[in-house]
């Protein structure tokens, strides 16, 4: 086990914005941390490197609970290195930066330099040890920014957004980095995303993140919506103000919907008939990832759909058809 | 006009000729506010990390006093330093009166609150981002903060370079505390000031010249230092 977090609280001013009750992170491998921006992913990510005491609550590292008031936080520190959404490099050379995590470590002079050089090697930025830091383009700078975590051969690296600010063959770069460095180095990996595809592609397992509450992973699709009535007295959830689907609650009003993506079932587009949780649509997207094909459906809003492979070669399902999905409210949960 | 050319190309000639006198009272100068500002230096910028960093109880109103107190009469040092050095003084004893180490003592207190404050707005200033690097990258909290004072080092320099302003060009303290005294506490201020009194000018043009020359050359050796500085 690497972390263990209990009863963990974030609390600004009056605002919550973490509340954990439990949570345990297993070593060695990449976890992709899932949520929408202000959904706390950044402040768990600054809580777990110890940079940030959390309001309650404790964290254990490595079998020890972490003192957050204790000397022994920066030797802690030392084997955790977050890299940030928006990294700043030192007013120094590329060289200086990455030497900086090195230098305070006691590493000698002459080790040093073989380190650094393999670092910038791995990030493509060899041509740059001696350029000035701030001379570097975003994309640039996010790289140095892996690199001098690299070079502290840290035991975990927590990645904020490693991809939002560079353009799309940098995004496979760095994917590829964070890969490697889990597979080659044995680091353990925890990186932020809001990007559904990026998660799943690149982790083995995805925390998803909500308004500072860890949720099921299989909320994916989740949206806002408002209880109605229906005629024959049962209840439909809303969405966007066109699309109900049927739900089961007592709840009234605003509410948020969230839709299990495995219970979603297309049906071949010649069933006849049209009922409340049937719904017409276009497949605009298939991907394959774990063994399984997620599936998005245009209703009129996009609806994430995971399903056997089996099942897209048996429908001979193709991207543009236009298909009916069944939405039964078992799928529906309202939170 | 005419009085003034004079008086100016005499000074030329008297600095030219290397007269013993005029060089001491320009080394004590030197001497003493280099002294009092590495000294303010050397205690207020570490005060001023300290504040910056730390959040307690009353810090808005220790950063009001000593955004106030940088603009202390040096009079009221002098007032205040000489009570407590003078021989009826708790300090008495001591016999510090109207001897460099008082002028020293005075000056360090005229512009402690300049360094600290002057520290305080560099490094509040600084991003967020760097010290949160550094910590993360494994340094603890001597080597965040020397990593916080490497980025802002242009503005803690440039509070200290007005800080040696302040005191290289202040006369209160040095009149009160030093006494003015020929060869021992004569500063180039004391001097200007006395030689006016006594309705000479060359001496005083000279060491006019010799001060506006001395901000001049601590302001191209800063400007030179921060152009080295960005990379």
């Amino acid at each position: 086990m690497l972390f263990e977090l209990k009863d963990l609280t974030r609390i600004y001013g009056d605002r919550t914005v973490l509340d954990i009750p439990g949570l345990i992170l297993e070593k060695g491998i990449i976890y992709a941390m899932l949520g929408p921006n202000g959904s706390g992913k950044t402040s768990l990510l600054e809580i777990l490197a110890l940079l940030v005491p959390p309001t309650t609550g404790q964290i254990r590292y490595e079998n020890k609970w972490v003192n957050f008031s204790g000397n022994h936080l920066t030797l802690l520190r030392r084997e955790i290195v977050m890299v940030r959404q928006d990294p700043v490099l030192f007013t120094a050379t590329v060289y200086k930066n990455l030497e900086f995590g090195l230098k305070i470590r006691g590493v000698s002079r002459k080790e040093r330099d073989p380190v650094i050089c393999e670092c910038l090697d791995l990030v493509k930025m060899q041509d740059f040890a001696d350029a000035g830091a701030h001379t570097l383009s975003g994309g640039e700078t996010q790289r140095i920014a892996i690199a001098q975590a690299l070079v502290c051969s840290p035991r975990v690296i927590f990645f904020d957004e490693p991809t939002s600010s560079v353009d799309a063959e940098s995004q496979i770069d760095i994917e590829n980095i964070i890969r490697g460095i889990n597979e080659q180095k044995e680091i353990s990996i925890i990186f932020t995303t809001h990007d559904l595809m990026q998660a799943s592609r690149l982790s083995r397992r995805v925390i998803s993140l909500q308004e500072g509450r860890i949720v099921p992973q299989r909320f994916q699709n989740l949206f806002n919506g408002r209880i109605t009535t229906d005629g024959d007295g049962s209840r439909s959830c809303l969405v966007y103000d066109k699309i109900g689907f049927l739900v089961k609650t007592e709840k009234r009003g605003g509410v948020k919907l969230s839709i299990d993506p495995r219970k979603i079932v297309i049906l071949p587009d010649d069933v006849p008939g049209a009922h409340k949780n049937i719904f017409d649509g276009r497949l605009i997207q298939m991907t394959y990832e774990h063994d399984e094909v997620r599936a998005i459906v245009d209703i009129g809003v996009p609806l994430n759909i995971l399903m056997s492979k089996e099942k897209v070669t048996d429908g001979h399902l193709c991207v543009g058809d236009n298909v009916k999905i069944s939405c039964p409210s078992e799928a529906n949960e309202v939170l | 006009m005419g009085f003034f050319i004079d008086s100016f190309l005499s000074a030329i000639m008297l600095l030219w000729s290397f007269n013993p006198d005029v060089y001491f009272i320009i080394y004590v100068s030197l001497k003493v506010s280099l002294s009092s500002t590495l000294i303010a230096s050397l205690l207020g910028v570490p005060a001023g990390f300290m504040i910056s960093f730390n959040s307690f109880r009353g810090k808005r109103a220790v950063v009001t006093v000593m955004n106030s107190l940088m603009a202390l009469p040096t009079v009221v040092v002098g007032l205040l330093v000489y009570s407590f050095i003078s021989r009826k003084g708790l300090l008495g004893i001591l016999d510090l009166l109207y001897t460099q180490t008082a002028m020293v003592i005075g000056q360090v207190i005229l512009i402690f609150p300049i360094v600290v404050s002057l520290t305080i707005a560099a490094t509040s200033r600084v991003d967020e981002r760097y010290r949160k690097t550094a910590m993360t990258l494994g340094a603890g909290p001597l080597q965040t903060a020397l990593v916080v004072f490497r980025e802002t080092r242009f503005g803690i320099i440039a509070g200290v370079i007005a800080a040696f302003g302040r005191v290289i060009s202040e006369i209160g303290i040095s009149m009160m505390l030093g006494g003015n005294a020929k060869g021992y506490t004569r500063t180039m201020t004391t001097a200007m000031a006395l030689e006016y009194d006594k309705g000479e000018f060359v001496l005083g043009v000279a060491l006019g010249m010799v001060l506006l020359f001395i901000s001049l050359a601590v302001n191209i050796f800063f400007n030179h230092i921060q152009g080295k500085g960005r990379v």
